[in-house]
């Protein structure tokens, strides 16, 4: 089972990811902006980070951006209410391995998590939520 | 301004696409199927904007999810939603009674975040539909009357002459809440959403 960083600024989307996520063992911990993500990334050394992008202070695809450079083996899942498919592409060329959309279903969550945390030694791969 | 048939119908079409999509998020997030009225669509000129929102929307207090969107497309996009109803929302998301006539800091921010998901999904599939991007700006919560909460729409700081102005009816089914999305849209942004409607067809 994996740690994993849930990064919103709602405590609501949190609780859900959580609720989504602890059933199945996963080890979570949790930051409501990107400043705080960061600080708890480098602490943590999560897994897997679950990361919103409309956020008061960095902007998600910054925090991406930034995670990536001083890590690049992070692996981010971008997790938003923003469906554009333009916004899944930006993800992407950022560095994100998946993305998932609001309103959260278990299944889904479960799925891009799946396909998103490391097989036994591989590497992960950017790909489409 | 006045649209013309071919624009009213296209822009109608686009909007029942979009709100759909945010329905859709609604019924996902509270389990209830959710009733969309037909969208009203009316341009007026800004100094009228008030007069035309204030036509659609309830006059007592409200609670009001105010998203500032950008780019290609730029305006305002208001969910709003009676105290009565924000209330009983909370409730059906987060299985907790709300107590009192004022809505706490924890129920603000769970409006907070259902605000995020409607708006997004429904400007979200404009952006997708039209193949532009949209950002968007960390929505915030009004508690107050209409009247107030209007006046602090960006669109009618900036100088232009029109502005569109969209308002659909909700209904969660066996529940309380109701509401009203709202997107208003410059000249600018209108002009260029009726060339991409165009595109489409």
């Amino acid at each position: 089972m994996a740690k994993i960083l849930l990064v919103d600024d709602s405590a609501l989307a949190r609780r859900i990811l959580r609720r989504c996520l602890e059933p199945e063992g996963h080890q979570i911990i949790e930051a409501q902006d990107g400043i705080s993500a960061l600080e708890a990334y480098f602490l943590e050394k999560p897994d897997l980070v679950l990361l919103d992008l409309t956020m008061e202070g960095m902007h998600g695809l910054d925090v991406l951006r930034e995670m990536r450079r001083l890590d690049p083996s992070a692996r981010v899942v971008v997790a938003t209410a923003d469906i554009q498919e333009s916004t899944q592409r930006m993800a992407q060329e950022a560095g994100a391995c998946g993305f998932v959309v609001k309103p959260f279903v278990q299944k889904q969550v479960l799925e891009v998590v799946g396909r998103a945390l490391p097989a036994v030694g591989g590497p992960a791969t950017a790909e489409e939520g | 301004m006045i649209l013309s048939e071919a624009q009213k119908d296209g822009l109608t079409e686009l909007l029942n696409i979009a709100f759909s999509r945010t329905a859709a998020s609604l019924s996902e997030l509270t389990g209830h199927r959710v009733l969309l009225s037909k969208p009203e669509v009316e341009v007026c000129p800004v100094d009228r904007l008030q007069e035309v929102l204030g036509g659609v929307l309830p006059s007592e207090e409200v609670a009001t999810v105010h998203q500032i969107f950008g780019g290609p497309l730029a305006g305002d996009a208001l969910l709003v939603l009676d105290m009565g109803g924000a209330a009983t929302l909370v409730e059906l998301l987060t299985g907790e009674a709300v107590h009192g006539p004022v809505l706490g800091a924890s129920a603000g921010e769970v409006l907070v975040e259902v605000g995020n998901i409607l708006l997004n999904s429904c400007l979200g599939m404009f952006g997708n539909l039209l193949q532009v991007h949209v950002t968007f700006s960390v929505p915030r919560l009004h508690l107050e009357s209409m009247a107030s909460m209007l006046d602090s729409l960006i669109i009618g700081q900036e100088e232009i002459r029109y502005a569109l102005v969209v308002a659909t009816r909700f209904v969660v089914s066996e529940s309380a809440v109701g509401g009203y999305l709202v997107i208003v849209l410059g000249v600018t942004s209108l002009d260029r959403l009726l060339q991409g409607i165009a595109r489409l067809g």
